[in-house]
């Protein structure tokens, strides 16, 4: 069946590249003939915020840059607390592409706010939606940081989800990170799409 | 303007960049600006993309409008970015501005931070329309970005007024389509029609107290300001960029910005008049559409201006009954238009209480080796707007006053004038905020014989907005090494009496240089060097590490806000320790561990 589009949120905290991952997404769904809205919510302060991008591509042109809660297909995320931000949002037979890492809330390391009692990861796995959950310690090489680069590796495991060429989404990738980087991120994502196969083999 | 389909390209834009390139085909010749959040990009567009555009970072959101003012009178295109409270700060300019005879077209491109979504405040800048009777325009995407900036200029030169382009935090930073002409050529646009533009005091005292009269020495002064604002509004019923939908006759909205889209996905039955031009408002188009539906609403985002103007025309409209604003909402979404309007709609909640995300400076910031002197010796501070104000937020708890950029000096000074000098009330303030205002409270606090300690952080940069310069940075526009400030000639010059400089990361010695300062019964500025970790990406030393058979939990390295402190849980045991991907190594920590556990 065609592909008519796709709402989807790419969650995490600053300086994860969440908005880069946005922007190559952009550039693979504009190629495709699609139309496409991004909307980027930086959360407050400098650092350790969260960040989301609501990003819409259609066959139709897209209204409102917001998705609204419920409307949700897709949730990317590279933060397992922004994961748990964003679980309402999705539709029933949106899927969730968590990462395991977490950068604990400035509110939880000094006390001000009591964390949740459960392991995060668990209650991701626990929704009603089906769920990709990925462990960068797992994932860890040494031709590329994980931990930098999961952005990537993310992008490189969505277009094996979704049956994408890989070629053109390197090639995107290739065109847009800064030449020193292009080697590791290519190792990253490569990475990411095989974890995806055997990931999807299994489920 | 040529858009001659055989060169149309499609590109992605965010709202920043669309109108940074309706601000080149609309032939503008002078940028000039401040830095805030969520516009500060349409100047780095302007400057990156397009350099027969002068642009500058003024030292101020006052300044730059005066430098755009001076300009358009030469007769030239110019616009002054800056976010809404800058507009507070260039008040008094706009005013003098407004009602006068405009040459070239005058045009102000404010960011309005709605929903506070990477800001600081729940201002509307649509209220100097109001109040300075001038056209306001909003787009609700890129497209319309770039064209409305097209469209602001032309009224500004036809109706002879400055014009404000609103945009937010959501057009900013939505991207979406934008059709250009590539093969556009650049061409400055010149216009010099009046030989004299004064403000309304003078232009009007000439006009009414010489009425009659037609000596060109007095016609030449007079400019029928309100005249040109009712001949807008009456041609605005016409403007393409209103555009009135009759569709359904049951609901109907007025709207203007993102909501409109809102609106559209959400009650696509509805009737829509959504406006370009939201001040003046087309009155006939509004009537028109009251007429047709039996319920009229007005769905905006920031306050209940529009609500307001038309309630004005005798027009009942529903507003913000059904929309309450701050604190029940930040901002329109889909969802809340749903909810209200939409019978039947589900609401879906978010989790309950995932842990909020508290704002943190970067590992390594020179802002937290004095945060953390400060609160070490309870010394009573207040801070500026600046990166630094993070110390003052519940995590951190080091300065007990803090207002608006610029401030700090003038209300230590206050506080101390107050109290007496017995409690030396410090102020800490960024390099920016100095240059920006701070240096007139300054120079306030010496004439006035003020005793009060200034520490003033200077990273060479504005670095809350993103690493901009400032007049004392290395880099810039239009920098020259030979027109660089100096803070510490300066402040000399200004008549401080004792100016240290101290290296942020020599711990010892600016604890020293600080307490020296604050028991000194003189005035005095510290001057904290180390340029912004994150803007010049300084080089990492080893990140340091917490021995975890010393630790002993007492969590005081944790109280100095560093985001690289984690406290991570593991089957309900709790470790102290320290993000390694994140780590500068700066060693500020280990200042603070009585158990030596902190090692590098
Ligand atoms: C009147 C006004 N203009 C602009 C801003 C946006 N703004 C917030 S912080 C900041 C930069 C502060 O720079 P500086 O004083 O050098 O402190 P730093 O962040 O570098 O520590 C700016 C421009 C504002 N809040 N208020
Ligand atoms: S951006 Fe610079 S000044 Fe701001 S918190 Fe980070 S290191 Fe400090
Ligand atoms: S040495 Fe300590 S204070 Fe400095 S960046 Fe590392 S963890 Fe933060």
């Amino acid at each position: 069946m065609q592909d008519t589009g796709k709402n989807i949120i790419i969650a995490g905290v600053g300086g994860q590249g969440i908005l880069l991952f946005s922007n190559l997404l952009g550039k693979f769904y504009m190629k495709l003939g699609y139309e496409l809205k991004t909307s980027d919510v930086i959360g407050l302060g400098q650092r350790g915020g969260g960040v989301e991008s609501h990003f819409r591509y259609s066959n139709k042109p897209v209204l409102s840059p917001f998705i609204k809660a419920g409307d949700v297909d897709y949730v990317i995320s590279f933060e397992q607390t922004e994961t748990l931000r964003h679980l309402h949002c999705l539709k029933k037979e949106g899927v969730v592409f968590s990462s395991t890492y977490e950068l604990t809330s400035s509110s939880v390391n000094t006390r001000l706010q009591k964390d949740l009692p459960e392991s995060k990861t668990d209650i991701i796995k626990r929704s009603e939606n089906k769920t990709f959950i990925i462990d960068p310690e797992e994932n860890k090489s040494s031709e590329f940081n994980i931990n930098k680069m999961m952005n990537i590796f993310m992008l490189g495991y969505y277009a094996e989800f979704r049956g994408y060429s890989h070629d053109e989404m390197i090639q995107i990738v290739k065109e847009s990170v800064p030449a020193k980087f292009v080697e590791g991120n290519i190792k990253a994502y490569e990475k990411g799409s095989a974890i995806a196969r055997a990931e999807l083999v299994v489920s | 303007m040529k858009t001659g389909n055989e060169f149309a390209a499609m590109k992605m834009m965010n709202g920043n960049e669309a109108v940074a390139r309706g601000a080149f085909e609309a032939g503008v010749k002078i940028a000039s600006g401040f830095p805030g959040t969520p516009s500060t990009e349409v100047m780095d567009y302007t400057n990156l993309k397009y350099p027969d555009i002068y642009c500058e970072w003024s030292t101020n959101e006052k300044v730059a409008l005066e430098v755009a003012i001076g300009a358009s009178f030469a007769g030239y295109r110019s616009m002054a970015i800056m976010k809404t409270v800058g507009l507070h700060v260039a008040a008094d300019a706009l005013g003098g501005a407004a009602g006068s005879q405009i040459n070239g077209g005058l045009v102000l491109v404010v960011g309005d931070d709605v929903g506070r979504i990477a800001g600081d405040d729940y201002n509307d800048c649509r209220h100097y329309g109001n109040m300075f009777n001038i056209p306001v325009l909003e787009p609700s995407d890129s497209q319309e970005a770039k064209d409305l900036m097209v469209k602001a200029f032309e009224i500004s030169e036809e109706y002879s007024t400055p014009v404000i382009l609103k945009i937010t935090s959501v057009t900013c930073k939505t991207t979406s389509r934008v059709v250009i002409d590539e093969e556009y050529n650049f061409q400055v646009r010149h216009r010099e029609k009046y030989p004299v533009s004064f403000s309304k005091v003078i232009m009007t005292t000439i006009m009414t107290k010489a009425k009659g009269s037609e000596h060109p020495k007095l016609t030449k002064c007079f400019n029928n300001f309100t005249a040109h604002m009712k001949r807008l509004a009456d041609d605005s019923n016409n403007f393409a960029i209103n555009k009135l939908e009759l569709n359904g006759t049951k609901i109907g909205i007025i709207t203007a910005g993102t909501p409109y889209y809102y609106v559209k996905e959400v009650l696509p039955e509805a009737s829509v008049l959504k406006l370009g031009l939201v001040m003046p408002l087309p009155e006939k188009q509004i009537r028109e559409l009251a007429e047709h539906v039996d319920k009229l609403y007005v769905i905006e985002d920031g306050h209940d201006i529009i609500e307001k103007n038309i309630k004005d025309l005798g027009v009942s409209v529903i507003g913000k009954e059904l929309f309450p604003r701050f604190p029940d909402m930040m901002r329109f979404t889909p969802d809340i238009i749903e909810e209200k309007l939409v019978p039947g709609a589900v609401k879906r909640t978010p989790m309950k209480d995932v842990p909020f995300r508290l704002p943190v400076s970067c590992a390594g910031c020179s802002h937290l080796f004095v945060s953390r002197i400060l609160k070490k010796h309870k010394i009573k501070a207040a801070a500026d707007v600046t990166c630094g104000l993070i110390g003052c937020f519940p995590h951190m708890e080091s300065y007990s006053l803090q207002k608006c950029m610029g401030s700090s000096i003038a209300l230590a000074h206050g506080y101390n004038k107050a109290k007496g000098q017995d409690e030396n009330f410090v102020a800490m303030i960024g390099d920016g905020g100095f240059w920006a205002t701070g240096i007139n409270g300054l120079m306030n606090l010496i004439f006035n014989n003020g005793q009060s300690t200034v520490i003033i952080v200077d990273n060479s940069c504005l670095a809350m907005t993103g690493g901009q310069h400032v007049a004392s940075s290395e880099f810039g526009f239009n920098y020259k090494p030979e027109n660089k400030l100096d803070i510490a000639k300066v402040c000399e010059a200004i008549g401080v009496s004792d100016i240290v400089s101290v290296d942020a990361y020599e711990f010892d010695n600016l604890e020293e240089s600080i307490l020296n300062s604050v028991n000194a019964k003189t005035n005095s500025v510290v001057i904290v060097k180390k340029p912004c970790v994150t803007k010049f990406k300084l080089p990492k030393a080893t990140p340091s590490y917490i021995d975890q058979d010393k630790c002993t939990k007492c969590r005081k390295c944790v109280g100095i806000g560093c985001l690289a402190i984690e406290s991570k849980t593991n089957d309900g045991l709790v470790d102290i320790v320290i993000n390694q991907d994140i780590c500068t190594g700066c060693g500020l920590c280990s200042t603070t561990c009585k158990f030596e556990a902190i090692k590098s």
